[in-house]
């Protein structure tokens, strides 16, 4: 996979070669018509706290739209990895649930959490954030909103 | 209309009704139930595990040879040792009434706690790691999750704590990982033993005014009753018990230390790497208790510990480096513990 071009806000990377899910903060990248790579942004991971653990479902389990495909574990909470289309899941990254650490250091990168093929290749992807300024846009209000609620540091 | 708090106080229970009753009201508050306080104590001791730990982070079969059930619950944390000497609750909310950043939802779920135990004297706060202590000890174990579309935080009162047997239920193959483990459970982890019924008055008046409700003392419904029931038998299955799947280390991947948490920033580890051999206890990013073992330091093992007690973990392979090769292979032993996974 080629090398991620990210731009900095407010010192979070954000790699604006993806869509993006606003509410649950995971990232979802096409790398076939109807294939898509799933992982989670920096701010995602930011609010959650170092994460310790993280779990999926197994390979070829259907994936629901606003509905879990794993579990993350960070502060002592266990909760869902929601996720943002539906289909089938077809990769499991077995690196991230070995070393949960990976998607902190690498979200964009090596620290993917599953790869899926997507049961409606257009529709599923409507409703996302696509294009690069709504995507910086969206990005910057939600990282204010943090700090402004004392989620992020200032 | 001021909606309702539903206290449920359950009173002594098996072990396993001890988990299962307060995981069947995650399903009834998913399915529109009122938020829920409950209380439990289980009737006999046990240990429990969670949800993403391994289960050989136990020694089974020291609990088999004691009768101690082991149960592994749906929200996080790790093993810990329960018995009746420990008040345990449990709130439980609508996922969508908890802030979707997770150390915010903490703060919310533990703060009325806090507020709890200094209405009945204890001088509790919450440190930026967000447990509860007085000065630097935790007082109250807590795990949080959400199950189905609803949020639960479960801690504990404890009244009396039983630091040898916590200890002890653990795996813990090192002697001195084993030595160092107990002592910083000794010194960080405190038993506040007010009066229980004094303590669960205040939890329900703090958490009803929190989160803007009036309590009403209330009972499971026939959903949650049903959910107990299917959870009494999941829980008591191997697979359950299991764990998720995990998949193998890759081959060749250096073994992990064995890593015991026993509060926030307090830790112990168990490190062997070519031939050295680790053992250390590490309270706030530094150095505290430590044990080397390593062929070729010609008698400066002692001075090599002495040299590292006291100094921050992420300085302790450069100090090792000043002992040669058989330093620098301990430095490798001790790189692979990692204190934020825990």
């Amino acid at each position: 996979m080629e090398r991620t071009e990210l731009v900095i806000v407010s010192g979070f990377a954000l790699a604006l070669d993806r869509r993006y899910h606003a509410e649950t903060h995971m990232w979802v990248l096409l790398t076939e018509p109807d294939r898509v790579r799933i992982g989670m942004d920096p701010l995602g991971i930011e609010t959650s706290g170092t994460l310790a653990q993280l779990s999926f479902d197994p390979v070829g389990s259907e994936l629901t739209a606003g509905r879990p495909f794993g579990q993350l574990e960070a502060a002592k909470f266990v909760g869902p990895l929601v996720s943002p289309v539906s289909g089938t899941v077809l990769a499991v990254n077995d690196a991230a649930a070995v070393d949960a650490g990976l998607t902190e250091r690498d979200p964009y990168g090596s620290g993917w959490l599953i790869e899926a093929s997507l049961s409606d290749a257009t529709g599923e992807l409507q409703g996302l954030l696509e294009n690069a300024a709504e995507i910086t846009t969206w990005f910057t209000a939600k990282l204010a909103d943090y700090r402004r609620m004392g989620v992020i540091a200032q | 209309m001021v909606e309702t708090l539903r206290v449920i106080d359950f009173g002594e229970n098996s072990p396993l009704r001890s988990q299962t009753l307060w995981h069947g009201i995650a399903y009834g508050v998913s399915a529109g139930e009122a938020a829920t306080l409950s209380f439990t104590r289980p009737v006999t001791p046990y240990v429990c595990i969670g949800y993403h730990r391994g289960i050989d982070e136990v020694d089974q079969d020291y609990c088999r040879q004691n009768a101690l059930p082991v149960l592994r619950r749906m929200v996080g944390g790790g093993p810990v040792y329960l018995d009746k000497g420990q008040l345990f609750f449990q709130i439980c909310l609508a996922a969508r009434a908890v802030p979707a950043a997770r150390r915010q939802a903490l703060r919310m779920l533990l703060e009325p706690a806090v507020t709890a135990f200094r209405t009945v004297g204890v001088p509790a706060s919450l440190d930026d790691e967000l447990e509860i202590c007085v000065g630097d000890r935790k007082i109250c174990g807590h795990g949080a999750g959400q199950i189905d579309d609803a949020v639960v935080l479960c801690g504990n009162l404890i009244e009396t704590f039983d630091h040898d047997r916590a200890a002890r239920v653990l795996a813990i193959a090192d002697p001195a990982q084993r030595g160092q483990t107990l002592a910083l459970m000794r010194r960080f982890v405190a038993a506040t033993p007010v009066d229980p019924a004094r303590f669960q008055a205040a939890m329900i008046s703090s958490y009803a005014a929190a989160l803007g409700l009036v309590a009403a003392a209330g009972e499971l419904t026939g959903l949650e009753r049903t959910a107990v029931e299917e959870l009494d038998e999941k829980f008591e299955s191997a697979a359950w018990l299991a764990g998720p799947d995990r998949p193998a280390p890759r081959a060749g991947a250096e073994p992990r230390a064995r890593q015991v948490k026993v509060r926030a920033g307090v830790w112990t580890f168990a490190a062997k790497r070519d031939g050295a051999e680790v053992a250390a206890s590490i309270v706030r990013g530094s150095v505290e208790q430590v044990r080397l073992r390593v062929g070729g330091l010609n008698g400066s093992t002692r001075e090599a510990e002495r040299a590292i007690r006291g100094i921050p973990l992420h300085s302790v392979a450069q100090v090792l480096g000043g002992f040669g090769e058989p330093g620098r292979r301990l430095a490798a032993a001790f790189v692979t513990a990692e204190a934020g996974r825990l």
